[in-house]
């Protein structure tokens, strides 16, 4: 469970974020919609601690980011934009890091990392060292990494970037089969056909403030449109 | 396990497995005492073989001057004689001979009626060879027969040989050629502090301005550790990686300093594993200090080009309190323990000179150097805990 109350942030003079607020359900696909530069990844920094807000609220499972950012850390899986991973380090290693930090068990910690492998497709490449990884690849150290902890919320920054078909469609499956789960995703994109196949929940972001928060046909009528690209442009006004 | 050890723990398996920052990470440790020995060994060689090698050069026309020749035979010379008829700088030129001495056909009637005499010595200076050190032995064995003579007239003439020279300069130079050698070893104590930063450089880049670059930072704070534990782990890495820096230095120059022939020369330079490893303790609080110092800097950086560049500087700047000591001459007291780096090279210096230290002194240097690590350890948590280390 995600809520973002009249959030804003500011670097300098240019505010990122203008009073956003929107709300992201367990158990749900939410998507944040939005052009580029309109605060997706500042709304997804400052709601994994990242950053800290300049005025607003913001809450991950009830927890408030600004007052008790360890809680919220403990809660979430993060798929930061453009993240990278330890090329010097095999898939298997890079995954283990992220699990002892958050000081899990070794043994439960091999037992999830198994289950991660299996479940992403990792097991033909997984002890290579990440260096030669394909685009793909990587994305899925990333997700894995971000996973090991069994978050309930997971918040992932436009994660099909780069991504080919096959690797754009296991993440699909991924991210449907977190929801299943009664997770809380929250990602952020700016393709509409992920969004459209996907979410229940779209959330419009535009210069800093939320135009539109709700599920893809109240759009639809919102807009007066069926076809989601048309309406995304006249709610943002673009 | 602990957050803390599985920082230092991937860190130091990350850093290990970078064979090209590990190299140079390594190299002054390596390869600084093998060079370091080699020159002082060389140079010993050197003096020691002035003595035994004649001065060599040609004559031609030595039978004008049967005296001057016997004289400087009698000097431990290699003298060849050359017929009168070549020329002498065309041999030189030719590189046929090196140092030929041209005595002249009048010498013998000018010597015998007390008249000035000139005899040249024909070489070619500018050259890279021993040379000019042939040519100033000679010089100086023609102008002692010189005035020996000169003084043999003037008693004969029955005048007192002093009154033409109312002023005589004594050298005494007290530093001997081997002395002179051994300063060497006085770098020492730079060349210690040096190899600490180095030793940690390359992880220290890697762990700061590496995370930014790769994108490994923003995932990595998105996790429950607490900066100050993300940072004294990461300093932690640094600083053995530093520490095996120092401890490879310190073995090897165990193994080769012995190999300089110091007894040969009535030295008695001798640092044993006691001494060895009173430098090693007296350097723990500048290994923690240069890792903080790294971190820091490391901090601001975005890249590993920009890291590269603050970083390296970074190397000169424990350097400067020494270079300015030596500048003015400063001794080992009290007063500059708390100086790090400066405290840490004169305290390794009184180890070498006289085999132990002040322990005033090391615990003012250990308490002082430890303090400002940990400053500046807290100063590089700070600058982590900045939302501006993301951005």
């Amino acid at each position: 469970m995600i809520k973002v109350d009249q959030l804003e942030k500011a670097f300098g003079t240019v505010k990122a974020l203008d009073g956003a607020s929107f709300s992201a359900d367990d158990g749900k696909i939410t998507a944040l919609l939005g052009p580029n530069g309109a605060g997706k990844s500042t709304c997804l920094r400052v709601l994994s601690t990242i950053i800290q807000p300049s005025a607003g609220k913001a809450f991950v499972s009830g927890f408030d980011v600004r007052e008790e950012p360890f809680k919220v850390r403990e809660q979430i899986g993060v798929l930061p934009h453009n993240s990278g991973i330890y090329n010097r380090l095999n898939a298997v290693e890079n995954i283990e890091y992220y699990g002892e930090l958050h000081g899990i068990k070794t043994d439960t910690l091999k037992e999830r990392v198994e289950n991660l492998l299996e479940q992403l497709q990792m097991k033909d490449f997984c002890l290579r060292p990440s260096e030669g990884y394909s685009q793909g690849q990587k994305i899925k150290v990333s997700l894995a990494r971000a996973l090991i902890h069994d978050p309930l919320n997971i918040m992932l920054d436009e994660p099909s970037s780069g991504l080919d078909i096959m690797a754009t469609r296991a993440l699909r499956e991924i991210i449907i089969d977190l929801k299943e789960r009664g997770k809380c995703v929250l990602f952020s994109s700016h393709i509409m056909q992920e969004v459209e196949n996907l979410c229940e929940d779209i959330v419009i972001i535009s210069k800093g403030i939320v135009k539109f928060s709700g599920s893809i046909n109240e759009l639809r009528n919102a807009a007066g449109s069926q076809d989601l690209e048309e309406a995304f442009l006249k709610i943002t006004g673009s | 396990m602990s957050q803390f050890s599985a920082i230092v723990k991937k860190e130091c398996k990350d850093n290990l497995r970078d064979r090209r920052a590990l190299f140079s990470s390594l190299s002054p440790a390596i390869f600084a005492p093998i060079f370091l020995v080699g020159l002082i060994t060389f140079m010993l060689e050197q003096i020691q073989g002035d003595s035994e090698d004649p001065t060599e050069f040609s004559v031609i026309g030595s039978s004008y001057a049967p005296g001057l020749i016997d004289f400087l035979a009698s000097q431990n010379t290699a003298i060849k004689e050359i017929d009168s008829t070549s020329s002498a700088k065309e041999l030189v030129k030719s590189d046929k001979e090196r140092v030929i001495l041209v005595i002249k056909e009048n010498y013998s009637d000018r010597f015998k009626s007390g008249q000035q005499n000139t005899v040249k010595i024909i070489y070619e200076g500018g050259t890279i060879s021993d040379t000019l050190k042939h040519v100033s032995l000679l010089r100086g064995l023609i102008n002692q027969y010189s005035s020996r003579t000169g003084l043999l007239r003037l008693q004969l003439r029955g005048i007192d040989p002093s009154i033409i020279s109312p002023i005589r300069v004594a050298d005494l130079d007290v530093a001997s050629p081997a002395a002179k050698a051994l300063s060497i070893i006085m770098y020492l104590p730079y060349l210690i502090i040096v190899t600490i930063f180095i030793g940690g450089l390359p992880l220290a880049i890697d762990t700061t301005a590496g995370e930014k670059e790769r994108g490994t930072l923003e995932p990595l704070l998105a996790q429950p550790i607490k900066r100050s534990t993300l940072l004294y782990g990461k300093m932690t890495a640094i600083s053995l990686f530093s520490g095996l820096s120092l401890l490879l230095l310190m073995i090897l120059l165990y193994f080769l300093l012995p190999l300089i022939p110091f007894d040969e020369l009535g030295l008695d330079l001798e640092i044993q594993a006691f001494q060895f490893s009173l430098m090693f303790i007296i350097c723990l609080p500048i290994i923690l200090f240069s890792s903080a110092l790294l971190a820091v800097v490391g901090s601001f950086t975005k890249t590993f080009k920009e890291a590269q560049t603050y970083l390296s500087f970074m190397i000169v700047l424990p350097t400067l309190p020494i270079i300015i000591a030596q500048l003015l001459n400063a001794e080992t007291s009290l007063l500059i323990m708390p100086i790090p780096s400066l405290a840490q090279s004169t305290l390794i210096t009184d180890i070498i000179e006289q085999g132990t230290l002040d322990w005033v002194q090391t615990a003012v240097s250990i308490l002082t150097t430890t303090l400002y690590a940990w400053l500046l350890a807290r100063l590089a948590i700070f600058l982590y805990s900045r939302e501006q280390i993301v951005n």
